[in-house]
């Protein structure tokens, strides 16, 4: 079956089915990872969240189309949908997971009135995930019914000891930490980041903010979360993806004698263009010289960050947060997108209105308050 | 002018744990290519580390052993480099915590003792191994080793001399076998060593230009390149005819000498960051107390129980505690035959001698302690006698026989009968008149001469010293 | 950024780019790196970096070995295999 959202279709009822990003693995099937350096790869291995709802009994739709490595570029045109977006407002299957860092299928979602739950790091086990920003992958759901992608992140959360970074069980990510409130939420704008938004934007957070107590204040560091992002997840995006030499498995070029071109060969040709371009700025960000003024530094703006994150949740419930800025540029608007995967804290992109909608953030393992929140809000 | 050789080591030990260091896959030497891999050691995508906890213990012990600091908070960093004996293009190391800091070891050479300090003993990952083909001429990779725990054990540049480089190779040897850290064996490779060495006009005190040498592998390689590296190093200063580089040399031990190897073409920067995947690991006090109480008994205690519990001498006791092997076959052995002394003599004594005979390291023997143990009861209890015993023992070692089963099979046991012996003993006097003038006459030789015949005539399963007993009973009576 | 930096870097991560992708790069980067000056105003001096947001004790595995994937699943993907071995250029001249 061709469907323009997928690389690999498969012949079943939508209604039971459930779509993967190309980076998440299904035994014996190929998952290419949108690269050409993995053109070929047939993984040995169900990732743990393919397990676990196959178990419960729903079908695999098929694997969708995504970024390379699921790695945003920062210049130029980004507006393509989404496949895990395109999938599943085309009604071919329930749900979708994938591997949201950069934002953007936050912002489609909710630009096309479904749903995207990127849960607290850790929460969803990323064996079988390929890779990309290892202190920010997290597995999460588009779904076009909350109810649904609440139910969906109920069976694939909880620790798995195939990733020693999952914590708890699947219904802690579900159990707010304090009693629901029931309406009555604080929730933080920042007025910071309101004044370089866009007016659609502005009237979403408004509408939101008519049905709870509000409150303002200055998110520190916002001019910066691109600049935090972009160097952190550089570096490890080159790590990561130096794996991929045509020594052991994926692309080989067929254009090589000794073992030099072999790499080199390999990887120029198996990689894209906004890939090479990652690679090269993480290796700059890490070499010697570098490394205090960039890396260094950007790993203590992400504490800073953090902390201010953990302060702010003594007083709000969530954050709420535009889903673009007055500015086309993808590298301005990475700073909305930047603060949920730094900080590890569960985000809900909500759609608000027609072609618009707004970001929720709380404080980590608080997911059942953002979609409290986002009930009561609509 | 005289020059005085300074030398620091880098001492790479792999852990002696049942997995690798991130994954389950086995970390046993010797099997066949890739048998002991997974998707996980060999960089395929989508597998997240899983810290061994033996190798962090096993890193704990060996800074205990050699005096070091324990870092209380331990963390990771991701090392990068593309060689293809590196499956994800980057080595797990320890950069900026490493598990211990500020030790030592205690050397001894003929010039006395000496301490050498420890810089640091970090934990990481070793590459897999790359093996030229020649029927295709190409490298062929296997990642059984990739992944695999080791430590590296670096040292301060407190060396001067070959002599005392092998004595702190041996001593760290000692230590890490008898404490279950490693192996230690260097030519398997779980023991690997780099020495940095510079030379410097004797009393200055600045250091000269090091170079890294590589590929020693064994005791006797390691003095080879050091007398090697520091006499070129020397010539160089002296007639200027050469300039001393920072460089890492590769030592060919076939032609004994060392050539630079080729600067890598690639920049030398390996990009170290911390690894996100990996947490901190937290190194409590307790923690520590508990693995120290499972660290076994080190040589130096198993000396000061030989030779003041057993009254061993100094001697045998250096002896059995050279090795972790020989002093296991020890106290193995002790389990069974509650006589320190004889366990030694037959140690030292009659199994040395089988082993040399066979020409294998003692290291490399495999010995059932249970039946040495009963043997060398059968011998105290004098069910065989020496010479018979001596026998079955070479049988123990080659065929692991069972020592009563095979005297009983060959009716080896010792006679005993006083009265059957003395018949023996007077049939062979009377055979030997003329050497019972001898014996008369004062000649104590005699008895040697008799001692033999009756021997023979038992084929040796006789008691000899109640044969010499009646023996001399005998023949006295013709002193009257 | 410079064409001598950026060849620099094309060694480090084992690239061999088309010149039209160098210039392209080198645009990118200077944007890029321009940009990280913004960091440089901020006061991290007593500032630890933060590496995951996960900060609790890392899980610890038992010792235990077992045998997961046959030799021959390991070696489905290779480009290339001899006698079980992954197969490349000889690495030694």
């Amino acid at each position: 079956m061709k469907n323009q959202y997928y690389v690999t279709k498969y012949d079943v009822k939508a209604d039971n089915a459930f779509a993967l990003e190309d980076n998440i693995m299904v035994k014996d099937g190929l998952t290419t990872a949108g690269s050409k350096m993995l053109h070929n790869y047939i993984s040995p291995i169900d990732a743990t969240v393919v397990r676990k709802l196959l178990d419960k009994g729903m079908e695999l739709a098929g694997k969708t189309k995504l970024d390379e490595f699921a790695v945003m570029g920062v210049s130029g045109d980004n507006n393509e949908l989404s496949g895990v977006v395109g999938a599943v407002l085309d009604k071919t299957c329930r749900i979708a997971l994938c591997n949201d860092v950069f934002g953007k299928v936050r912002r489609q979602a909710a630009e096309n009135c479904l749903y995207y739950i990127r849960p607290t790091y850790g929460t969803v086990s990323r064996f079988g995930l390929v890779q990309t920003v290892s202190s920010m992958d997290q597995i999460g759901i588009v779904c076009g019914d909350l109810d649904e992608g609440i139910e969906t992140l109920s069976v694939i959360a909880g620790h798995d000891e195939n990733d020693s970074t999952t914590q708890g069980d699947g219904s802690l990510a579900l159990n707010s930490k304090g009693p629901l409130k029931e309406g009555k939420y604080t929730i933080g704008i920042p007025v910071n980041v309101m004044n370089k938004t866009d007016e659609k934007s502005k009237e979403a957070i408004k509408e939101l903010a008519s049905k709870y107590h509000t409150e303002e204040f200055e998110l520190e560091h916002f001019e910066v979360l691109s600049q935090v992002m972009y160097i952190l997840s550089s570096a490890e995006i080159g790590n990561n993806t130096s794996r991929y030499d045509g020594v052991k498995f994926g692309y080989r070029s067929e254009n090589y004698e000794g073992l030099k071109d072999l790499y080199t060969n390999s990887r120029t040709e198996g990689f894209g263009l906004n890939m090479k371009l990652t690679s090269i700025i993480g290796a700059m960000v890490l070499s010697s010289g570098n490394y205090e003024k960039f890396y260094l530094k950007a790993m203590k703006i992400r504490r800073q960050i953090k902390e201010q994150c953990d302060e702010l949740f003594k007083g709000f419930d969530a954050i709420a947060m535009p889903l673009t800025l007055d500015s086309q540029d993808p590298y301005v608007n990475l700073a909305l997108y930047a603060l949920a995967p730094l900080c590890g804290l569960p985000s809900l992109s909500v759609p608000l209105g027609s072609n618009n909608g707004v970001q929720l953030i709380s404080q980590a393992m608080n997911e059942n308050v953002l979609f409290d929140i986002c009930k009561g809000g609509r | 002018m005289k020059y005085e050789v300074v030398m620091g080591l880098e001492v790479h030990v792999e852990l002696a744990t049942e997995s690798k260091l991130f994954c389950s896959c086995s970390a046993k030497f010797g099997s066949e290519a890739n048998e002991n891999v997974c998707p996980s050691c060999s960089g395929m995508p989508g597998f997240v580390p899983a810290l061994n906890k033996r190798a962090v213990e096993l890193g704990i012990i060996a800074g205990l052993v050699t005096n070091c600091e324990i870092t209380p908070r331990i963390t990771f960093d991701k090392k990068n480099y593309f060689y293809p004996d590196l499956p994800t293009g980057h080595q797990n190391t320890q950069l900026y915590a490493p598990i211990c800091r500020n030790g030592y070891v205690e050397i001894e050479t003929e010039s006395g003792k000496k301490k050498i300090r420890i810089k640091q003993i970090h934990l990481e990952e070793d590459a897999g191994k790359l093996v030229h083909d020649y029927r295709t001429d190409a490298s062929l990779v296997d990642y059984n080793r990739a992944s695999v725990p080791l430590i590296e054990i670096v040292s301060e540049p407190d060396f001067r001399s070959a002599e005392e480089v092998v004595a702190y190779l041996e001593k760290i040897q000692s230590l890490f076998t008898f404490a279950d850290v490693s192996d230690c064996k260097m030519q398997e490779g779980s023991m690997r060593c780099d020495v940095n060495i510079s030379v410097r006009e004797a009393g200055s005190s600045e250091l000269g230009t090091r170079t890294e040498m590589k590929n020693l592998n064994s005791f006797k390689a390691i003095a080879r390149a050091i007398e090697y590296e520091s006499e070129r190093q020397i010539t160089a200063v002296e007639t200027g005819c050469e300039e001393i580089v920072q460089e890492t040399r590769r030592w060919d031990d076939n032609i004994g000498e060392s050539y630079a190897m080729r600067d890598k073409e690639d920049a030398n920067d390996y990009r170290y960051f911390p690894n996100p995947d990996i947490m901190p690991v937290y190194i409590s006090d307790e923690w520590i107390a508990e693995v120290k109480t499972t660290i076994p008994e080190l040589a130096e205690e198993k000396y000061k129980r030989l030779t003041e519990e057993y009254g061993l001498s100094d001697y045998d006791s250096k002896l059995l505690t050279g090795s972790r092997k020989i002093a296991d076959i020890f106290d193995g052995t002790l389990k069974y035959v509650d006589n320190p002394k004889e366990v030694a003599n037959w140690i030292l004594g009659d199994l040395s001698s089988i082993v040399n005979e066979d020409n294998k390291p003692f290291d490399e023997i495999d010995i059932d302690y249970e039946k040495l143990g009963k043997l060398i009861k059968m011998v105290e209890k004098k069910t065989v006698n020496r010479t018979i015993g001596k026998k079955i023992l070479q049988e123990i070692y080659t065929n692991n026989v069972d020592p009563e089963e095979y005297a009983r099979e060959h009716k080896l046991g010792m006679i005993a009968d006083t009265g059957f012996l003395k018949d023996i003993v007077n049939k062979v006097i009377n055979e030997n008149e003329k050497s019972i003038i001898e014996y008369k006459e004062g000649n104590q030789k005699v008895v040697g001469f008799f001692m033999g015949k009756i021997m023979r005539e038992t084929q040796g399963k006789a008691d000899p010293n109640t044969v010499r007993e009646i023996l001399v009973e005998e023949l006295d009576k013709y002193k009257i | 950024m410079d064409i001598k930096d950026l060849l620099q870097y094309e060694k480090m991560v084992k690239f061999d780019l088309p010149e039209s992708e160098r210039e392209w790069i080198i645009e990118q980067a200077n944007m890029l790196e321009k940009s990280f000056e913004a960091l440089s105003g901020i006061d991290t001096d007593k500032t630890e970096p933060l590496i995951s947001p996960i900060e609790v004790q890392n899980p610890l595995r038992e010792d235990v070995a077992h045998k997961t994937f046959s030799r021959d699943e390991i070696l489905a993907n290779s480009p290339e295999q001899y006698d079980g071995y992954f197969l490349v250029p000889k690495t030694i001249e």
